[in-house]
């Protein structure tokens, strides 16, 4: 993982002190807080706008909310497609649908490689199986499939996409979230590198998950937020594909008569998740700024050491420990690593939106002190520093 | 007047930091006064979730302070964890500026002034920047300078704002030890790629914990015997040592 990052870092460097992506940056940051402060409105936008396009829109509370409505669409499949989705992690989408018998095909080729593997889960939102070298790869991959492969990479590419393609033939629903969310328009932007959602929204039925915090207000904007995740996530100004939905796929080619799903999908359902977003909101919102683009845990000491140990959920690193005291409540954010963390202020350093994630952490450890939610060996060291102004044992 | 306030480490762990410090400055011929009755910065309180006992600590320690030193006094820090929370910190909190003065900028301008004389000596250095002094106080030459007038600094890839961290602060050494040696030897790592034989650094936390990582690089190269001499690193210095090898006719207080 760490020569993977490291790649990463040095072709980063070069194209984020350039000017044009300085004036990006900027502009970003304005969106983004300019989206925070006026979320209702643009919920209440994205709505209307959805609607007026023919896209069906669903507001979820809570995951279960989400989960609910999801299954209301697709319980009567047993095969589904999907792809990376930060939110989907989040609501445990897949396992759900696994648990009630939906078969759930990843087709991000790292998601599906760690889909296969029992034992691990994704360690960056670009490069989810950066974690895993070419040996582990093989072996996961002659498993599965009880074949002998070899080593090399494109072997390894053409056999999980053979694979796949044989699995999403029987496939007539499609789950993608989405990278950013355009109210006035009633627009979605996904952004790919594979050319997989292009598949996968062109089922009969696709479903994009995607949380409240997704939102902005125009297509420019959400094109502006999907361009600066890319440059800090991969080093390059732009992915191979950004694909905009803004309605499903119709025609009125035969006597003006409107027909739906010509080669897209008939319905396109986009399910909008708070589950605690509004919360974080109300208190500053500062972590909902985030664009995703995992630059901070690039550079995160904890994290290049422990892996997605650090972290909540897909939410890596300690931005998402910071969102999980809000999904989940001061426990799950103990859990997450709120005190794995050293305050080093790496991620700050090299956040485009400028998140002050060390800080978050520091603030969300006095509540979790408050609640006594505590590491035993802090409590002792406190209690040494108070009774002889001292840190240390003898 | 130079209020030296020591730090818990350098108080009870490693104490010969303070003794090169003193030695320096009694060299420079600085009056100075060591704050013998000091307690806790409060950094690790702060940082580890106790804001109510770290303010109570902090208050304590500031009305220590307020009572001892005039307005002409510079308080001097060897802890780069005493020097962001008594400059910056008590000053959010508090709203007072005390003149707070990290030993790498005290003798870079010893130095600089020719109040303090160093020979060159002929090591290759490597600049480990603490967090608390780099990227949280934005102090990222002084040390240099200092380091470049006795001897040659040779650059990590990862340095000043990018620094990587040593892996202990805020209580992670404490909570999760594997995880902070673990981050501790891959700057160990960074370090060995310059080639350098010494690691100077300016946080007596940061030394605990590269010393340590350190240790457990050796032990792991002399048990591969193909590979005994790969690291360059031999040693993990404080500032003020690395001066005190540039005084004449003094040695190493290690
Ligand atoms: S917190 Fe900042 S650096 Fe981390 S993923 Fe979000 S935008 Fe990127």
């Amino acid at each position: 993982m760490n020569r993977s990052f490291r790649t990463l870092r040095e072709r980063r460097d070069k194209i984020i002190e350039d000017e044009r992506t300085i004036q990006l940056q900027e502009r970003v940051k304005n969106i983004r807080a300019y989206s925070i402060k006026n979320m209702d409105l643009l919920i209440e936008k994205v709505v209307k706008n959805f609607e007026k396009n023919g896209v069906e829109v669903i507001l979820a509370e809570k995951s279960e909310d989400a989960l609910d409505a999801l299954y209301s669409i697709v319980k009567d499949e047993s095969i589904i497609a999907k792809s990376k989705s930060n939110t989907a992690g989040e609501i445990g989408l897949s396992e759900f649908l696994e648990d009630k018998g939906v078969q759930v095909v990843e087709t991000d080729l790292g998601d599906r490689i760690v889909q296969l593997d029992p034992d691990s889960n994704p360690s960056h939102p670009i490069g989810p199986a950066s974690h895993l070298r070419m040996d582990d790869i093989v072996k996961i991959i002659s498993n599965e499939f009880n074949i002998d492969i070899k080593p090399e990479p494109r072997a390894i590419l053409d056999i999980i996409k053979q694979d796949v393609l044989l699995k999403l033939a029987k496939c007539n629903i499609g789950i993608t979230g989405a990278n950013s969310v355009a109210a006035d328009d009633g627009s979605v932007i996904t952004v790919h590198n594979e050319g997989n959602i292009n598949l996968v929204s062109m089922l009969d039925i696709h479903i994009i998950i995607v949380g409240i915090d997704k939102l902005v207000e125009t297509i420019e904007d959400a094109v502006s937020v999907v361009k600066l995740e890319t440059i800090f996530a991969s080093g390059k100004t732009v992915p191979a594909y950004m694909n905009v939905i803004s309605s499903h796929s119709k025609t009125a080619d035969i006597e003006k008569i409107l027909l739906d799903g010509m080669y897209g999908p008939r319905r396109v359902v986009v399910i909008l998740l708070d589950n605690g977003r509004k919360q974080a909101i109300k208190k500053g919102g500062e972590c909902l700024l985030c664009i995703g683009c995992g630059s901070c845990i690039v550079t995160c000491p904890i994290y290049n050491e422990i892996g997605n140990e650090f972290g909540y959920k897909r939410y890596l690193g300690g931005r998402g420990v910071v969102l999980s005291s809000f999904i989940d409540g001061n426990q799950s954010c103990f859990d997450s690593g709120l005190f794995t963390c050293t305050l080093c202020g790496l991620c700050t350093n090299k956040c485009p939106v400028g998140i002050k994630t060390n800080n978050l952490i520091k603030n969300l450890r006095n509540d979790s002190v408050d609640l006594n939610i505590i590491i035993d060996e802090h409590k002792s060291i406190k209690d040494r520093i108070k009774k002889k102004g001292s840190p240390f044992k003898q | 007047m130079i209020i030296y306030f020591r730090g818990c480490v350098v108080r009870e762990k490693l104490k010969y930091i303070s003794d090169a410090t003193e030695t320096i400055l009694k060299r420079a011929g600085i009056d100075f006064t060591i704050l013998t009755n000091e307690t806790c910065c409060g950094s690790i309180l702060m940082r580890t979730g106790f804001k109510d006992d770290a303010k109570e600590v902090m208050k304590d320690t500031l009305k220590k302070l307020e009572e001892f030193i005039t307005k002409d006094d510079k308080i001097l820090v060897s802890c780069a964890g005493c020097y962001n929370t008594l400059k910056n910190d008590y000053n959010e909190l508090f709203g007072v500026n005390l003149d707070v003065i990290h030993t790498s900028e005290l003798i870079s301008q010893l130095i600089s002034d020719g109040k303090l004389l160093v020979k060159k000596i002929p090591n290759k250095v490597t600049y480990h920047d603490p967090c608390h002094l780099g990227r949280h106080s934005s102090l990222y030459e002084e040390p240099r300078e200092a380091i470049m007038e006795i001897c040659t600094l040779v650059e990590m890839d990862r340095n000043r704002e990018n620094s990587r961290c040593c892996g202990a602060g805020s209580g992670v050494r404490s909570a999760y030890p594997d995880t902070a040696l673990l981050v501790a030897q891959r700057r160990i790592e960074d370090a060995e790629d310059t080639k350098a034989e010494l690691i100077v650094t300016a946080c007596s936390f940061c030394i605990l914990n590269l010393q340590n990582a350190l240790k457990h690089r050796m032990n792991e190269l002399s048990d591969d015997t193909v590979d005994v001499n790969k690291s360059s690193i031999n040693k993990v210095l404080d500032i003020s040592e690395l001066i005190l090898m540039g005084l004449e006719d003094e040695k190493i207080g290690n």
